[in-house]
């Protein structure tokens, strides 16, 4: 497998996930070679590639830090081709095959030499809160000098301009135990929790399961090799039918009663893929009881120069040489303050690594490590620190400073291993809100108490070492096993808050957190600028704001802020941890529900006539309604005009189905009613119709509708299209508690039928042969009655009703048959020019007879008082919903906007809705704004345009003039009340 | 996204099927014209807003259609009990909610 | 006249481990009772009908569903619709209760295949393992942003009803996961 010449630091007989196939793949636009199994990163290093990217703020060349998604430095963009670019993905965890193509991000013109860094020459004018200080004023300079510049010069990837040609899944799942993370503990919790024959699920992020065994070629559990003890503990769990295996999936959130979000990659890793299958799935998952297994992440060490290319987490080294076969370097140094360190130093020397120099930051090292070294013939230096780093775009040596002494030594080496101790895993733990409490064996935060059925095992718990690991995976899960294991010892360390430096405090750059270049002096400073709460300095010095979100930075982060407070780490506290674990896609976010399955879009039983017939659409709440069915050549206000003159002069036929139907059932039918509504119901005839007020019980109108009396147990209520669902729940929620003592039932029939409106003089002509059981004759269905009959055959609510002023009735017919009874009328139709029109017209017809629309006339804070609809509220009733609020003082008080119409001077301008009102367009600005504009139209009928608007005191205001002022002018118009056709309502009575 | 245990249904049922309905045992005043405004506002606008157990009402908008009351601690944000409308504040047994072992943790 | 539901099905949805079909005409009717009178009303209209939420009886015409403490859903054929009506209309004069046509407010389809419950619970947050969700058990649930019904009828076999405007949003699902469950599998 080995080939020198294409990767020179690839190790033979090393590389636990790595296949012996070739794989080309392209990074900046040069070809490389790596092998089956590699990470982008580790091929990068087989090649002797350490430089991966640029940094945030500085510009600084950076190299890999970690082997895993903790990742703070190696963000790069990979790229499948148009509309599948993805930026900021980290090149530790990105898997390559055949064809893959990554490039570097943040650097212009190359990676190599990228103009930006002259950010780093002058770092000393970029401390934290620079941003904030320097871009503050003049304000006007915001957008065209400040905002540019920082976009140009600090940043990550670019997003993407092309739409994601990529779809997405996602899916709800359930199980009794769910297992996170699928190391030594998970696997063994996994083995244990088997046997319940309950659902398991254990999923891993990585694309192989084993964790730090993957690491760890010499251990042994119970007599066999690791390596083998996992191949067969994987096996169990795949043969048995109660598990679910997931890798390539991360556990990002944690949420109320142990409800998951896994996000799963299904297609990065896959070449030559076909388009239309889902590229990442998000599983929502509720488990029983969670088992975390995350781990723990190794820390960095805080020193000057700590972010050179080739400076990496020891454990990361580690990984690269034993899971992916890759030497860091062929030389290295090892910076350690923990035991822990030592192993991954050793494991190179044993593949040939030379291992120049170890420098511990203890006083005093283990003597069985030293012995191991001396046998390696590798020296360490004690009660010593890093002074600095040397090299450009790559690591090439260190300077070693003995503090004792003074003493200052150059070292050469291609990489720099550190281990400052480790960092337990709390992040899912901390999202389900259970307690963490401050360890100070590990200078860590472990976890507490749980807030949910969970439990943490393993490193995660700050239980270290493969034996513990074992044991405590199996014991979450409710073993009792004892494992035998052969390891080494994981050992103790001490944290460093400040490295001894001989070189000014102001000329070192020791950076804590990477990826938003924010070092140990910004922390200082933020402290000496009087931020004292770790969530001020955090912000302030954005350390652990990065999308890693300080993975490897955050507790040296809180050590760094509480040495500067003079405060106990406890009692700085820790930053909130929060949801993703790691950065997250949109589209697994969406999941199913993008493109058409964004949002739910309801379409009547008669849309696709009209979509036939060249409707243009408009949504109404969740529905789309035909707006106006444009002719040839026609826009909206020629389509309009159209088919309102053709409804009041002959014929128009509209869809009104979307309107909420809710039927009203049972002995105590009207008197419920009447509670609700604000008009009296117990009188209303069987076969009558009347209009219906519904308000809040704050006294405003909250829906209105035509409601018929089928029997006398049953009404048939109708409401706003956009109303139903609320209209149906604020019955529900009076009738379930306030009203529980009638016997009366809602169900709501808003889809049972469809609903045609024919209006116009010819309606009834229309009608007439197609009605069966009905008698249409002015005398026996008069205006506002009902009739149950047939029309084409099919069983029929007929309503004789008008929202256009003109004979109007409103054909209610089973759903299914809709579009059929609707097709036959409209064929019919044609001996009277019958038109179809849309909601825009409607608007104009109802307009013109100051028929209100809810939510388009009222907002929310207009009584019936206000739109002058004082005639529907009863007087005689001693309780409905709202009554007492009407007496409010707020609500009888003078002065309140009140419903009136318009009537501009100049006849052919039409206001615009929403438009403000004044009474003195001289006075100066701000000006005192006494009313809007409701509802403007251009009626066709009247050759004038119409509005309807609130103004202040308006009733009284009736004959005067006010003011409009409009882009570029300001209009006048005329109060006059708000019925504007046909106001004795003469045409409805058409025989 | 929670489950909620709906007393009707006697299951516990995801969240997403529930729609909060505001604090529960406020009783609509049927001699209303016999209040004060201030009165009256104070039963149309006042709310408590405890830290502690607080009493609300659900409805089951995509379950059983019914409305229910639930006490929830708005500190924990953790369900004490559901229960039926109609029926008196349960009493609260505070051995049987964590509410103690949340706070002695943070 | 013409009767048109109006709802097309992806054709990969019509076999294999994931089949979704467009039931026929249904004639259905919501029943709202006082529990305390289930048990008479039971007896004088001969209606099937479960005392517990979530249950369902099925004769070969009908199937009845306990949705709430006091509703309830009749499903049958159109040939039956008018011996229904009468028997609900009949046993009105007895008792207090609400019977209501919904019969065109919902479509019907029926899920099948080894696929059926995942398919479901792409969208649904219901546990649909056997234990849970077992043969006869229905409950009014959520699809995403559409409300649905849904009865398991076999072991790999579900009703789901929905009102008939959410159907193409549903079934827009379904044909989604059907490409991937077909993709996945031929990997």
């Amino acid at each position: 497998m080995e080939n020198d010449k294409n990767m020179p630091y690839r190790k033979s007989g090393k590389g636990a996930v790595i296949g012996k196939k070739a794989i080309g793949f392209s990074f900046d636009g040069t070809d490389y070679q790596g092998l089956e199994g590699d990470t982008l990163a580790s091929a990068l290093m087989a090649n002797g590639v350490h430089l991966m990217g640029r940094s945030f703020k500085y510009h600084r060349p950076r190299g890999v830090v970690g082997a895993g998604s903790e990742e703070p430095n190696a963000l790069v963009t990979f790229d499948r081709g148009t509309g599948r670019v993805t930026p900021n993905v980290r090149a530790t965890v990105l898997e390559i095959f055949e064809g893959f193509v990554a490039r570097s991000q943040n650097n212009w013109p190359s990676l190599k030499t990228d103009i930006g860094a002259f950010n780093n020459t002058f770092s000393m004018f970029f401390p934290a809160g620079f941003y904030n200080k320097t871009f503050m004023w003049p304000k006007s300079f915001w957008d065209k000098v400040y905002e540019p510049f920082i976009r140009n010069m600090a940043g990550l990837g670019s997003a993407p301009t092309e739409a994601d040609a990529d779809v997405y899944a996602s899916v709800y799942g359930h199980c009794e135990t769910l297992i996170i993370g699928a190391g030594p503990a998970g696997i063994a919790a996994a083995l244990t929790a088997v046997k319940t024959g309950e659902r398991i699920i254990l999923v891993d992020e990585n694309p192989v399961f084993g964790g730090s065994l993957l690491s760890a070629p010499n251990d042994e559990i119970d007599g066999i090799k690791a390596s083998d003890w996992l191949d067969k503990s994987v096996k169990i769990l795949e043969n048995a039918k109660n598990v679910t295996l997931m890798t390539r999936t991360t556990a990002i959130g944690y949420y109320h009663d142990n409800f998951i979000g896994l996000a799963e990659r299904i297609t990065d890793h896959i070449p030559n893929l076909k388009l239309g299958v889902s590229r990442e799935k998000l599983h929502r998952i509720r488990a029983g009881k969670v088992i975390i297994a995350q781990g723990a992440i190794e820390r960095p060490l805080v020193f000057n120069g700590n972010d050179r290319p080739g400076v990496m987490l020891a454990s990361a080294a580690q990984t690269f040489l034993n899971r992916y076969g890759v030497a860091v370097g062929n030389t290295a140094v090892l910076f350690t303050s923990h035991d822990s360190g030592y192993a991954a130093a050793f494991d190179l020397a044993d593949s040939n690594v030379r291992i120049s120099l170890i420098v511990d930051a203890r006083n005093e090292v283990p003597k069985d490590i030293q012995t191991e070294a001396a046998k390696r013939g590798i020296e360490i230096i004690s009660a010593a620190s890093i002074s600095k780093t040397y090299g450009k775009n790559r690591i090439t040596g260190v300077e070693v400073y003995v503090p004792s002494t003074g003493e200052k030594r150059k070292v050469n080496c291609e990489a720099l291993l550190m281990c400052g101790g480790w960092t337990p895993s709390l992040h899912l733990w901390s999202h389900s809100k259970s307690s963490i409490r401050w360890d100070d064996n590990i200078a860590a935060y472990i976890p507490d108490q749980p807030n949910e059925n969970a439990m943490c095992a393993g490193a995660c718990n700050g239980d270290f070492g493969l034996r513990a690991a074992l044991q405590g995976g199996n014991k979450a899960a409710g073993g009792r096993k004892s494992y035998k294991v052969h390891e080494r010892d994981f050992g103790t360390g001490t944290t460093f808050v400040n490295l001894p430096n001989y070189i000014d405090a102001s000329k070192q750059k020791a950076f804590v957190d990477f990826q938003n270049d924010a070092t140990e002096k910004d922390i200082n400073l933020a402290v000496r600028e009087g931020f004292s709460s770790i969530e001020h300095v955090k912000r302030y010095t954005t350390i652990g704001m990065a999308t890693d979100q300080g993975k490897t930075s955050n507790l040296n982060a809180m050590q760094i802020a509480s040495k500067a407070i003079k405060k106990t780490v406890q009692q700085v506290g820790l930053t909130t941890f929060r949801p993703p674990y790691t950065p997250t896609t949109y589209g697994t976010i969406a999941g199913y529900r993008s493109g058409d399955l964004f949002e739910v879009e309801r379409k009547t039983p008669m849309d696709g006539w009209a979509q036939k017939r060249g409707a243009v659409y408009e949504p109404v709440g969740v529905w789309r309604r035909a707006r106006y069915f444009p002719k040839v050549g026609e826009d909206m206000d020629t389509a309009v005009a159209r088919e309102c003159k053709a409804t009041r002069d002959s014929l128009g036929i509209f869809d009104a189905t979307t309107l909420g139907k809710i039927e009203v059932v049972g002995p105590d039918a009207a008197k419920f009613m009447n509670l609700m509504y604000t008009n009296p119901w117990v009188k209303l005839g069987v076969g009558r119709c009347r209009y219906g007020l519904m308000l809040g019980e704050d006294g405003y109108i909250y829906d209105d509708g035509v409601v018929g009396r089928l029997a006398e147990n049953r009404f048939h209520v109708t409401t706003t299209t956009g109303g139903a669902p609320r209209v149906f729940r604020h019955m529900e929620d009076y009738l379930q508690t306030e009203f529980s003592h009638l016997d009366v039932w809602l169900t709501s029939t808003t889809e049972q039928w469809a609903v045609i409106a024919l209006n116009g003089p010819n309606a009834r002509k229309l009608i007439e042969p197609f009605i069966e059981g009905i008698d249409l004759s002015p005398e026996n269905f008069p205006h506002m009655a009902v009739r149950e009959g047939k029309i084409c055959g099919i069983e029929t609510r007929l309503f004789r009703v008008s929202f256009s002023g003109e004979l109007g009735f409103e054909i209610n017919v089973p759903s299914h048959y809709g579009r059929a009874v609707w097709e036959a009328l409209f064929e019919a139709g044609k001996q009277y020019d019958i038109t179809p029109y849309g909601t825009e017209a409607m608007h104009v017809l109802r307009a013109e007879k100051g028929f209100i629309i809810v939510g388009q006339d009222t907002d929310g804070t207009v009584t019936p008082g206000d739109a002058g609809m004082v005639w529907a509220v009863s007087k005689k009733k001693k309780d409905f919903v709202g009554r007492r609020s009407l007496k409010r003082p707020d609500l009888v008080a003078s002065g309140r906007k009140q419903l009136v119409g318009l009537m501009t001077e100049d006849p052919n301008v039409v206001l615009e809705e929403g438009a403000q009102i004044v009474a003195d367009p001289n006075q100066a600005i701000p000006m005192d704004m006494i009313g809007h504009v409701t509802s403007s139209y251009w009626s066709e009928s009247l050759g004038h345009s119409i509005a309807m608007a609130l103004v202040m005191g308006g009733f009284d205001k009736e004959g005067e003039n006010i003011y409009i002022p409009m882009q570029g002018k300001t209009h006048k118009a005329k109060i006059v009340k708000p019925f504007f056709y046909d106001p004795k309502g003469e045409r409805l009575n058409v025989v | 996204m929670f489950e909620i245990h709906c007393p009707y249904c006697e299951e516990k049922k995801p969240e997403i099927e529930f729609a909060y309905a505001g604090e529960a045992h406020i009783v609509r005043e049927t001699k209303a014209d016999d209040l004060s405004d201030q009165e009256w506002a104070e039963f149309l606008f006042y709310r408590d807003n405890k830290r502690d157990d607080h009493h609300e009402r659900w409805w089951h908008q995509h379950g059983c259609n019914m409305f229910f009351n639930a006490v929830r601690n708005t500190q924990t944000d953790k369900f004490v009990t559901t229960y039926k409308m109609g029926l008196n504040r349960p009493k609260i047994n505070p051995s049987t909610n964590n509410i103690k072992a949340v706070q002695n943790g943070k | 006249m013409l009767f048109n539901q109006d709802i097309e099905i992806g054709a990969a949805l019509q076999s294999g481990d994931l089949s979704v079909k467009l039931m026929e005409e249904k004639t259905r009717y919501s029943l709202r009772i006082k529990p305390n009178e289930l048990a008479a009303f039971k007896k004088a209209s001969g209606l099937k009908l479960p005392a517990k939420i979530g249950k369902s009886t099925r004769t070969t015409s009908h199937t009845y569903l306990c949705l709430g403490p006091d509703e309830w859903m009749v499903i049958t054929t159109p040939e039956n619709s008018n011996e229904l009506r009468v028997k609900l209309e009949k046993t009105a004069a007895e008792f207090i209760y609400s019977y209501t046509d919904v019969s065109h407010r919902n479509v019907g389809f029926v899920l099948s295949g080894k696929q059926a419950a995942s398919a479901i619970n792409i969208g649904c947050p219901l546990d649909l393992s056997l234990d849970a969700f077992p043969i006869g058990k229905a409950a009014r649930t959520v699809f995403e942003n559409a409300p649905i019904m849904i009865l398991r009828t076999k072991t790999a076999e579900f009703q789901l009803e929905c009102w008939r405007s959410f159907a193409p949003y549903i079934c827009g699902f379904f044909d989604r996961y059907e490409t991937d469950i077909s993709a996945y599998i031929s990997e």
